[in-house]
C-alpha cells in the first residue's frame, strides 16, 4: 500500500508530469491576456461604432460582424500565419538585396535573412492576440448594446455641464456602462477560456497536448510505464480544472458587478 | 516613426537568423519510440536523439531538439521553424519533390501487417478489413494507393494511437514500420501478432532539410559518412532495435 503512494507520487512528479502542470502557465496566460485584449478591441470597436463619422462606423461595424462569423479554430489558424508572413515580407522589402533574392531557392520568404522565427513566447502572444481579436468582436456587440443603455438623460446633463464629446463618452458613458456590460462580458470571457484549449494547434506544449502524449498507451519499458491509453484520465483533469476556472470567474464576476454598480442609480443595478 | 519601427522589426529578424546559424534546430515526433519519445523527465530521447548527438558532435554544431506533430513536420520545416527532421521519416520520391534528405541513417526495412492473436485474416486478397495506419506515412500512402477500395483505411495521428484501437478491437490490424512494431509484438506476451506479407516500401530513414540548405546537408552527410564507417551509426541501432545490424560497418 505504501509502495503503492510512494509509486504514484514519483510517477505523478516526474519530469513529464511537471513540465503538464508547468504548462498550465500557458493556458492561463493567453486567457488573460486574450481576455484583456477582447475588452480593449470591444471598446474600440463599439466606440467606432457609435462614431458619428461614417467610414468609422463602417469598420467598427465591419470588424464586430465579419470577425463573430469566423470560427475561432480558423481564425487561430489564419492570424498567427497571415501576421507571420507579413512581418516578412515588410522586413523583406527592407533588407533583401538582389543577391540574396536570387540565392533564395524557396519559395517564401523573398531572402533568407528576412525570415523570423517563432517559438513559444512570439506563438503564444499571437494566439493571445487572436484571442483577443475574435472574442473582441463579441465583446464590441456587448459593449456597444451596453453603452446605449446608458439613459440619455446623463448624457444631456454631461453636455449641460460642457464637457466635450471625449469627456462624455469616458467620464459618463463608459464609466456607467459596464453594469450593463458585465453580463455579457462574463459570457465572452467564458468563450475565451474555453478556445484556450486551441493553443496546441500553434505547437504550444500546452495542457491539452502534454494530456495527449501523456495519456498515450506506451508499450515499451524503455519509454517509460508500461501503460494502456489513459488519455481520458488525462482529460478528466482537464475538465476539472476548466469547471474551476468556471467558477472562480463566477464568482469573481459577481463581485465586480456589485462593484461597479455602486453609486449608480439605474434599473440594471439588482 | 514607422522608419524606426521597421529598423527594429528588421534588426530582430536579423538577430533571430544569426542565432539559427549558430545552432541547429531539429524537430522530431517525441511519439515513435524507439526512434524518438519523450522519456520520463520530459526531454527527447531515443535513438535518433543518440544520433544526432553524434553527428552533431562530429560536424562542430550544436543542435537543439524541437517537438513538433507529425502531419505538421513538413510544412512547418519548410516555413523555417526549425532546420532539420529527425522523426523515423522515410525517403520517398514525394517528399523529394519539396524538401531534400541527408544519407540515410536507417537502412530501409519491411513494413508488417499486426493484429490481435488468433485473427485469421485473409491477404489473398485483403479485403473488408479495418486497417491502421498513422497519418502521412509511407503505410499510409501505399494504404490509400492499394488497399483503399476493398477496405477501410483508418489514418491516426500517433502510431501509439493505432496500436490501442487495435488493442481495443476496433481495428482489424494495422500496417507500420516493422522495427516500430518489433517491440510492441514481443513485449505484448503474444496478444499481439505479426500477419500477412512484409512489404518493403520507402528508401530508408534520413534526415530531412530544406532544399536550400546545402551546406547544411553537406556538413550532415560528412557526419553521417565517418559515424557510419567508425561503427556509431550501427551500435546505436544495435544498442535502441535489440541487437539488429550490422549495416553499414565492414
Amino acid at each position: 500500500m505504501n509502495d503503492d503512494i510512494a509509486f504514484w507520487l514519483s510517477y505523478l512528479t516526474n519530469g513529464k508530469h511537471l513540465a503538464w502542470y508547468a504548462s498550465f502557465q500557458f493556458t492561463i496566460f493567453a486567457a488573460l491576456m486574450g481576455g484583456g485584449l477582447a475588452v480593449v478591441f470591444g471598446l474600440t470597436g463599439a466606440t467606432l461604432k457609435n462614431s458619428r463619422f461614417l467610414p468609422l462606423r463602417l469598420i467598427g461595424t465591419i470588424y464586430s460582424s465579419i470577425v463573430r462569423g469566423v470560427p475561432d479554430v480558423l481564425f487561430f489558424l489564419f492570424f498567427p500565419l497571415a501576421f507571420e508572413q507579413a512581418v516578412e515580407w515588410v522586413v523583406a522589402s527592407q533588407i533583401c538585396t538582389p543577391e540574396s533574392i536570387a540565392a533564395q531557392t524557396s519559395a517564401w520568404p523573398p531572402c533568407k535573412e528576412a525570415n523570423w522565427f517563432l517559438g513559444t513566447t512570439e506563438y503564444l502572444l499571437l494566439a493571445s492576440v487572436s484571442l483577443g481579436l475574435v472574442y473582441g468582436a463579441f465583446a464590441t456587440n456587448v459593449i456597444h448594446g451596453a453603452l446605449r443603455s446608458v439613459p440619455t438623460g446623463q448624457l444631456e446633463a454631461a453636455r449641460a455641464f460642457g464637457m466635450s464629446p471625449g469627456q462624455v463618452l469616458w467620464r459618463i458613458q463608459i464609466r456607467q456602462m459596464w453594469v450593463y456590460a458585465l453580463p455579457g462580458l462574463s459570457n465572452v470571457w467564458m468563450l475565451v477560456v474555453k478556445a484556450t484549449s486551441l493553443l496546441s494547434l500553434l505547437q504550444i506544449a500546452d495542457i491539452v497536448l502534454w494530456a495527449d502524449r501523456l495519456g498515450a498507451p506506451n508499450f515499451l519499458p524503455a519509454v517509460g510505464l508500461v501503460h494502456e491509453d489513459w488519455r481520458w484520465r488525462y482529460y478528466l483533469v482537464l475538465f476539472v480544472f476548466y469547471i474551476l476556472v468556471t467558477w472562480l470567474s463566477e464568482r469573481a464576476f459577481e463581485a465586480i458587478t456589485r462593484r461597479v454598480g455602486k453609486g449608480i442609480l439605474s434599473e440594471a443595478r439588482v | 516613426m514607422k522608419k524606426i519601427m521597421l529598423a527594429a522589426i528588421a534588426a530582430l529578424a536579423l538577430g533571430g537568423s544569426a542565432m539559427a546559424q549558430e545552432t541547429v534546430r531539429i524537430a522530431t515526433e517525441g511519439a515513435y519510440a524507439p526512434w524518438n519519445f519523450l522519456d520520463e523527465s520530459g526531454k527527447p530521447a531515443g535513438y535518433e536523439i543518440d544520433l544526432a548527438g553524434a553527428i552533431c558532435e562530429k560536424a562542430g554544431l550544436t543542435c537543439e531538439f524541437i517537438v513538433n506533430d507529425w502531419d505538421s513536420i513538413i510544412p512547418n520545416l519548410l516555413a523555417g521553424n526549425y532546420d532539420a527532421i529527425m522523426a523515423g521519416m522515410s525517403i520517398t520520391e514525394e517528399r523529394l519533390q519539396t524538401i531534400n534528405f541527408s544519407d540515410e541513417y536507417f537502412p530501409p526495412d519491411p513494413s508488417r501487417y499486426v493484429a490481435l492473436a488468433g485473427e485469421n485474416i485473409n491477404f489473398e486478397p485483403l479485403a473488408g478489413a479495418r486497417i491502421g495506419v498513422q497519418g502521412g506515412t509511407i503505410q499510409a500512402a501505399y494504404a490509400q494507393a492499394n488497399l483503399a477500395t476493398d477496405n477501410t483505411v483508418v489514418s491516426f495521428s500517433t502510431a501509439d494511437q493505432a496500436v490501442a484501437d487495435l488493442s481495443a478491437g476496433n481495428l482489424d490490424t494495422i500496417f507500420a514500420d516493422g522495427a516500430y512494431v518489433d517491440p510492441i509484438v514481443s513485449a505484448s506476451n503474444g496478444a499481439i501478432e505479426y500477419t500477412g506479407p512484409e512489404i518493403m516500401i520507402g528508401e530508408g530513414m534520413a534526415i530531412g532539410l530544406r532544399k536550400d540548405e546545402t551546406e547544411l546537408t553537406t556538413k550532415l552527410n560528412d557526419a553521417i559518412v565517418a559515424l557510419k564507417a567508425d561503427g556509431t551509426v550501427d551500435s546505436l541501432i544495435a544498442k535502441w532495435f535489440d541487437g539488429r545490424g550490422p549495416y553499414y560497418s565492414e
